[in-house]
């Protein structure tokens, strides 16, 4: 009897010991649940005192995280708070208000520094001064609640800036802080303009002691762009743009073909919330990447006489289509930012953990971040995509995903890759299954050796009637009369998965719906589509710098 | 029976040139009503206008998408044939169907229906992603009565569901 209970006691320490070593040591946390108010005259001053101050409050510790409500861009946060319960043992404490937060998390900053919301800059440049002073940043009428919790003025950037263009404040602000800020990193905190603005991003800012800024990549704001260069061309070798450009001075092809022409990778968007919490978190102990693979990467299939579909979703993974309805019932790529290896480990995890056998990972975009190869220097291009291959290894990704929306505009447009950014990808990537390229339709095609490099031939816009997707579709398929025919379609972000089941219902001929996997290995066994390059002749909406 | 050989032929001739004459109500500029349209792809606004001169109809499309516009004329010949070069498609422009640069399209135009409808049928070459191919397009512009309304009806050979689109009239400038 004695030796039973002492086995079964033996046994019992066992298994808790294996416990422990899978289970994180639990810790506490605060949550906070914002609103959908972003609006400047209304909610906007408060979110951006949490914000720096979340970014403070997390400098040493994970401790603040922010819930946004479910139709916020982002729509990961809730099931991610209830994954860091659940898989990190984090036991979350709410704080309802800003008055509750600054008891809680004051001591972690120095000051406050008053921003102005009638200059719009000034509240970028009161972000830098956060990162570097330790500072919450306020309004004026905020100054009495940050006073309460014993916090003292460390700057007041009322009158300094106004009536100056962005252009004399930026340069302003360089020459007062860009030396002490990090050179790793730089925050294009733009988005949304006017009377509504978005900086759920600046606690990563902030954290990390980013110069903050809005600076136009738009050829007509000249001094603009060449005080961003200036600031590019400081920036450390393959440097990280985090945030997202301005609504209102540029596009995001500008500003995007501006930063891969320095070799830099953009991280977005300007909402992406809660990075200064998620990077603390490493993946859970014995977790490792599986992706759903179909085809091992030396397999070969055969392509028989039918039309080959694959989905693909690339509008980074946290938003839209993962968390609407029908997820899983059809094969579907995912591109994942592989760079949330580094930033956002949970949420990987996370993403993995809850892919059904339907969903499959791919690397992009174009390299380890959100760039244009286009335009990255030659010199730059090597380092960069050895980075991928590494990132795309512990990822367990055989599929690259790249796109050159450069001489686009917006998702239509010129997409294509010249002959000279193909080469150097095969070059890069000798043991991936294939490549996709796109984002709206493209005509860069290719196949060496196994590798296949196939565009997108349909963008699926969310709000087109379902019904005439069908019919778009039927028309590629009858247009593209060869038999197997391989259609890649791009899903655009907010489209759900069970409306896209029944538009593959109403398709003509012998389809067959794979994964991108599937995809590619059939169609290395048959080329039936062109070879294909960006023609120098073909129209640029951009035309560069 | 009061009709005589000569009149049943003078007839038979009378028909045709009527049908053949131009509607000055079609010239003009006309501009999309999307919500009682087919979805458009890729544009967010169109103008069609329209010019008659003589036999030839000049059929200009302002298009626009977001920010940027774009504007291109087809010009048909209700007389006779026409080679067109670089023909314009409204297209759905997130499908890889690209007209080729540089190509002529033949054309072929007619007023029918008592000159109420122009129609335009083009064998335009286009580049697909297993090369090019030739997409037969039938459009028909036809007045809706009172000719402050116009319909767009496109029919292509590649697809089974038409493109309906309504336009109303509106003054230059506008």
């Amino acid at each position: 009897m004695h030796r039973l209970l002492f086995a079964l006691v033996a046994l019992s320490l066992l298994l808790r010991g294996l416990h422990a070593a899978e289970t994180p040591a639990p810790r506490s946390a605060w949550v906070m649940q914002f609103d959908s108010d972003w609006l400047v005259a209304k909610g906007l001053p408060e979110k951006v005192l949490l914000v720096s101050l979340q970014g403070l409050a997390n400098r040493s510790s994970p401790r603040l995280y922010v819930v946004h409500p479910k139709d916020f861009q982002w729509e990961i946060t809730e099931p991610l708070f209830e994954f860091y319960q659940r898989k990190h043992g984090v036991a979350f404490a709410e704080v309802k208000t800003a008055d509750a937060a600054l008891a809680l998390f004051a001591a972690h900053a120095k000051g406050y520094v008053i921003w102005e919301p009638a200059v719009s800059a000034s509240m970028n440049v009161a972000f830098t001064i956060a990162g570097l002073e330790d500072a919450v940043v306020v309004t004026a009428e905020q100054v009495a609640l940050v006073e309460k919790h014993g916090l003292k003025k460390i700057d007041d950037l009322r009158g300094r800036y106004t009536g100056q263009t962005d252009a004399l404040i930026y340069r302003d602000a360089v020459a007062r802080y860009w030396a002490r800020c990090t050179h790793d990193a730089i925050m294009i905190m733009g988005g949304h303009v006017g009377a509504v603005r978005m900086p759920a991003m600046a606690d990563w800012g902030v954290r990390q002691k980013m110069f903050f800024h809005d600076l136009s990549a738009n050829p007509i704001h000249a001094e603009e762009v060449a005080l961003e260069k200036k600031l590019f061309s400081e920036l450390a070798p393959l440097g990280t743009v985090f945030g997202w450009h301005s609504y209102g001075k540029d596009t995001e092809e500008q500003h995007t073909t501006l930063l891969s022409s320095f070799g830099l990778r953009m991280e977005g968007l300007h909402n992406l919330p809660n990075l200064s919490f998620n990077c603390q978190f490493t993946f859970t102990p014995g977790f490792k990447f599986e992706n759903n693979h179909h085809v091992a990467r030396t397999a070969k299939l055969t392509a028989e006489q039918k039309v080959y579909l694959s989905f693909v979703q690339s509008d980074s993974i946290g938003i839209g289509v993962w968390t609407k309805p029908g997820r899983g019932k059809l094969p579907f790529g995912w591109q994942v930012t592989m760079n949330w290896t580094k930033f956002s480990p949970a949420a990987l995890e996370y993403f993995h953990e809850s892919a059904t056998k339907n969903d499959y990972f791919i690397g992009g975009l174009s390299g380890p971040g959100y760039l244009y190869p286009n335009h990255i220097p030659a010199d730059k291009f090597g380092p960069l995509m050895a980075e991928a291959r590494k990132l795309m290894a512990t990822l367990d990704e055989h599929v690259l995903e790249i796109m050159d929306n450069s001489a686009a505009d917006g998702n239509v447009g010129n997409a294509d890759l010249t002959k000279e950014t193909v080469d150097r990808y095969y070059a890069a990537f000798p043991d991936v299954i294939g490549f996709i390229n796109g984002y709206g339709p493209a005509r860069t095609r290719d196949l060496r050796d196994t590798r296949p490099m196939i565009s997108y031939d349909y963008y699926i816009d969310p709000r087109r009637p379902r019904e005439e997707v069908a019919a778009d579709l039927n028309e590629l398929i009858a247009l593209n009369a060869k038999r197997p025919y391989f259609l890649l379609v791009h899903v655009r972000e907010s489209n759900d998965v069970n409306s896209l089941v029944e538009i593959t219902k109403q398709l003509d001929g012998p389809v067959e719906i794979v994964p991108v996997d599937v995809f590619l290995k059939l169609a290395a066994s048959n080329q039936t589509y062109t070879t294909r390059y960006q023609d120098p002749a073909d129209p640029k909406h951009f035309k560069g710098f | 029976m009061k009709f005589t050989g000569w009149k049943i032929l003078g007839l038979g001739l009378l028909l045709p040139l009527a049908a053949w004459a131009a509607n000055p109500a079609l010239a003009g500029r006309w501009r999309l009503d999307p919500k009682r349209s087919t979805a458009l792809d890729g544009w967010t606004a169109w103008d069609l206008v329209v010019a008659l001169d003589g036999s030839q109809v000049s059929l200009r499309h302002d298009m626009q998408w977001r920010a940027t516009k774009r504007s291109a004329t087809n010009t048909v010949d209700t007389a006779r044939p026409a080679e067109v070069q670089d023909f314009f498609r409204v297209e759905q422009r997130h499908m890889a169907i690209y007209g080729i640069r540089g190509a002529t399209t033949p054309v072929r135009a007619e007023w029918i229906d008592g000159g109420r409808t122009l129609r335009v049928e083009a064998a335009m070459p286009v580049e697909v992603s297993q090369g090019n191919t030739t997409m037969r397009i039938t459009q028909e512009l036809r007045l809706v009565e009172g000719d402050g309304e116009l319909q767009l009806i496109e029919l292509h050979s590649t697809r089974v569901k038409p493109l309906v689109y309504r336009f109303t009239k509106i003054t230059e400038g506008k």
